[in-house]
């Protein structure tokens, strides 16, 4: 296995979770603990043994957020006991009842070891919830074992919605789900557009109360702009009859103008007219050059962790005439035509997989100057001007765009100090120091 | 029912991979932990000070619920050797976690089968993740030896091994050359650090030692292989601060002269003792250690100890009612968290062990002579910090 491959040689199939894998120091994506603490008023317990349990608790200290968290250890006694239920149901009971506050929502993270003994967990929360009306409980998974089908960071997003019910729907609320971080009006093209059209936006990223996140329940319409969101998207539209819009993380304009106006028609408001539609297009397409002319022909890299889409992006970067060096992608996710279009575009882009066990020992220098779109991009290419941010986070649009683009003159100007930066875990969170 | 093992604040103690890894670090190996996720990012984010600017060779098997229920091991010597085809590591070390120990994993069995297959020495580390990270380190450290160290080589006299030395306990080089200072203007050669600065030629030499210190609980179990295997006594102890260094380094020379193996410290007058003026959580070895230092400069029974059981790790509720029943609490930083008198006074020892990088920068050098008791209960800098 090399530490890369030339795109034109890589299979639409290809999928890096295979053979032995190696962890990056790059840490800024988040974790299930912390978007388990996005939760107002929530509290987590994790029940697993030592060893996955050092990862999580480790995160709140480092947030900050210790009592926001709780462990029940399942050791040797437990598994030959069979007492994994009671153990569960007690060790719950013990922390709600040592809490300084009633927590209003219990997430309780079982673990790959609950599975392999059959724990019969639905039943420990049937009678937590009948001991503690009050609680909300919430069955979450710390369960990497079961990451082929259900992956930790869908599920978190989708199951701390759960305790939702279905309510009347107000044509003037929507919410945006399974976001990390809140969108800003200048930098998201629809959080503007509803804004000036005086639709209200519930967003669990802003909230402080939790009786606002219930008031999520009234949504018309729930909009997602992540493809780890799509889960909750879809569980709210069957669980509540709350229609469901993924707004699609695209570099095609048509194709953003295409949800912006289903995302109108859906809430009965006027689109975008085509007027603004091309100004947004040119101002797109000024910040473009802008930014190719600042760079001034200096490569980039673009990583998973940084855009939901890589492919995409690295396609209308080169469309745009810029050089693109490198993609760093996990598994193959993108539409099968972007995918074609890239190797057509440029055969020689270099893909890496930042799980491959060649890349504890990949040369990481680059010769001459190189930008990382990514934490990724940044610590293999080994360069001290990134972007530095996860999941696109905040943007979406032609105004996200314009703002990548802003990001990327920025980190091309400046230096950052990327050994530090990289490896504080949770990206905008309060990491430790 | 057996225990609940709820911590409603406290932290958890690293676990018996972390241990491994830590151990196996400057070897020369390649290290693969047979679970399915997170184990690897735990360790190098939060035990492992080396990662960034270290390469060693550390994965994940990245193990999947179908091969978990097949039981197909198959999968993982595939991998492994197509990994160790292109890294040509000098040994592997295969280790794992709780859901290995479920399907009882055969360690040994599938350790042959990658060995046969690609020609390296495998080292067989049957972890499960449901224990300490001691637990790991010494197990790795036994392993290790019964496989490469030479059993034949004469003991030299004054000759010492430091056994349990890795980072998760003792943080940086800075901190063990403290104690290997302290033995050597005391008359002794130090020969290993069994596993931190030294290379794996120098471990192969380990018993040339006429006796061994055991500096943390993790090298109770390599101590207690080589006292069988190649009759070398060994001490137990943390040199810390000057009077207790005096005091482990006469049993040192009485364990070389007789042969016999002995604490330096008094465990159970620590371990027993319900209340005091000093109380020291942690790690038995270091922990006893600096009991017994506070003790001696104070000139009276002041200390006692509270220290995680390698199995059931720490318990909460014991925490808090001994931390009510101390004047001085002195421990890891988020044990804090434990003090319900405002009176009681913390004095901070961060222990990567427990609070992993998080204050990696304020861990004191708390080894040697240079450690001062009373200034560090003063709550000064007893020796300085990094």
């Amino acid at each position: 296995m090399k530490e890369f491959q030339l795109i034109k040689d890589v299979p639409y199939e290809y999928n890096a979770d295979k053979g032995l894998h190696y962890s990056s120091p790059c840490r800024g994506m988040w974790n299930i603990v912390h978007y388990g603490t996005l939760v107002p008023g929530g509290h987590q317990i994790y029940v697993c043994s030592t060893s996955c349990l050092r990862g999580v608790v480790l995160t709140t200290a480092e947030m900050g957020a210790v009592d926001k968290l709780s462990t029940i250890t399942v050791a040797e006694d437990n598994i030959l006991d069979g007492d994994m239920e009671e153990q569960v149901l007690h060790g719950t009971e013990k922390i709600i009842e040592s809490l300084p506050q009633r927590p209003r929502m219990v997430m309780i993270f079982i673990s790959c070891m609950h599975h392999f003994m059959a724990v019969n967990y639905q039943r420990v929360y049937k009678l937590l919830r009948k001991e503690y009306p009050d609680i909300d409980f919430v069955d979450c998974y710390m369960d990497p074992i079961m990451r082929r089908k259900s992956p930790v960071m869908p599920n978190i997003r989708r199951q701390v919605l759960r305790p939702l019910q279905p309510g009347a729907q107000d044509m003037r609320q929507v919410s945006f789900v399974g976001d990390c971080f809140p969108m800003d009006p200048e930098t998201c093209d629809l959080k503007k557009h509803l804004e000036e059209n005086g639709i209200r936006i519930l967003d669990l990223t802003e909230m402080k109360d939790y009786d606002e996140m219930k008031q999520m329940e009234h949504s018309c319409v729930n909009f997602t702009f992540h493809s780890e969101a799509e889960k909750a998207g879809k569980d709210l539209e069957l669980r509540l009859g709350q229609k469901w819009l993924p707004m699609r993380e695209s570099y095609v304009y048509d194709e953003i103008e295409e949800d912006m106006a289903k995302a109108c028609q859906a809430l009965g408001i006027p689109a975008p007219s085509k007027e603004e539609n091309e100004l947004q297009r040119d101002l797109t397409e000024q910040a473009a050059a802008h930014c190719r002319e600042v760079l001034d022909g200096t490569p980039l890299a673009v990583d998973s962790t940084a855009v939901d889409r890589p492919l995409e992006f690295a396609l209308y970067l080169l469309n745009h005439g810029f050089e693109v060096e490198a993609v760093l992608v996990e598994a193959i996710t993108e539409d099968e035509g972007v995918f074609r279009a890239l190797q057509k575009k440029k055969p020689d882009l270099k893909v890496y997989s930042s799980l491959g066990w060649n890349m504890r020992i990949v040369d990481r220098s680059f010769d001459g100057k190189i930008v990382g779109i990514g934490q990724k991009s940044a610590y293999f290419h080994d360069t001290p001007y990134f972007v530095n941010e996860v999941e696109n986070a905040g943007m979406y649009g032609f105004s996200g765009i314009r703002k990548m683009f802003s990001l990327i003159e920025e980190a091309a100007g400046e230096k950052k100090d990327m050994e530090t930066l990289i490896q504080h875990k949770g990206w905008g969170c309060s990491a430790c120091e | 029912m057996s225990e609940l093992h709820v911590n409603v604040f406290a932290m958890t103690y690293t676990a018996d991979v972390s241990g491994v890894c830590s151990t196996m670090y400057e070897l020369g190996g390649m290290t693969v932990l047979h679970d399915p996720s997170g184990c690897n990012s735990t360790y190098t984010t939060h035990d492992e000070p080396r990662w960034y600017n270290t390469k060693s060779l550390m994965y994940i098997s990245g193990l999947d619920e179908m091969t978990a229920i097949m039981g197909d091991d198959s999968v993982l010597v595939r991998d492994v050797k197509k990994a160790a085809e292109d890294l040509s590591p000098r040994f592997i070390t295969l280790c794992g976690s709780a859901i290995p120990h479920l399907i009882a994993f055969d360690y040994k069995g599938t350790a042959h089968l990658i060995e046969k297959a690609t020609g390296i020495p495998v080292i067989p580390v049957a972890t499960d993740g449901l224990k300490l990270y001691t637990s790991g380190i010494g197990l790795a450290l036994r392993e290790w030896m019964k496989r490469f160290a030479d059993f034949s080589l004469p003991h030299e006299k004054d000759t010492v091994n430091l056994l349990g030395v890795t980072p998760i306990d003792f943080s940086r080089m800075e901190i063990v050359e403290e104690m290997k200072k302290a033995l050597e203007e005391r008359g002794f050669t130090v020969n290993c650090c069994a596993a931190m600065g030294d290379s794996f030629e120098k471990l192969q030499e380990i018993c040339k030692a006429s006796v061994n210190l055991v500096v943390s609980s993790a090298g109770m179990q390599p101590a207690k292989m080589l006292s069988a295997k190649a009759g070398i006594p060994f001490v137990v102890g943390t040199p810390i601060g000057a009077a207790f260094t005096d005091q482990v380094a006469q049993c040192l020379r009485e364990a070389q002269a007789d042969g016999k193996s002995r604490y330096a410290y008094d465990a159970s007058r620590f371990q027993e003792k319900e209340e005091g003026e000093v109380l020291v959580v942690g790690e038995k070895c270091a922990s006893c250690s600096l009991a017994q230092a506070v003790d001696g400069a104070l000139g009276r029974e002041a200390a006692f100890v509270l220290s995680p059981d390698v199995r059931d790790g720490l318990d909460e509720d014991a925490l808090v009612e001994k931390m009510k029943k101390a004047d001085i609490v002195i421990g890891d930083p988020l044990l804090r968290y434990g003090i319900r008198d405002p009176h009681t006074k913390f004095i901070a020892l961060p222990h990567e062990g427990y609070s992993g990088r998080i204050y990696r920068k304020q861990i004191p050098v708390f080894t040697g002579d240079a450690f001062d008791v009373v200034t560090f209960l003063e709550g000064g800098r007893p020796g300085g910090s990094a």
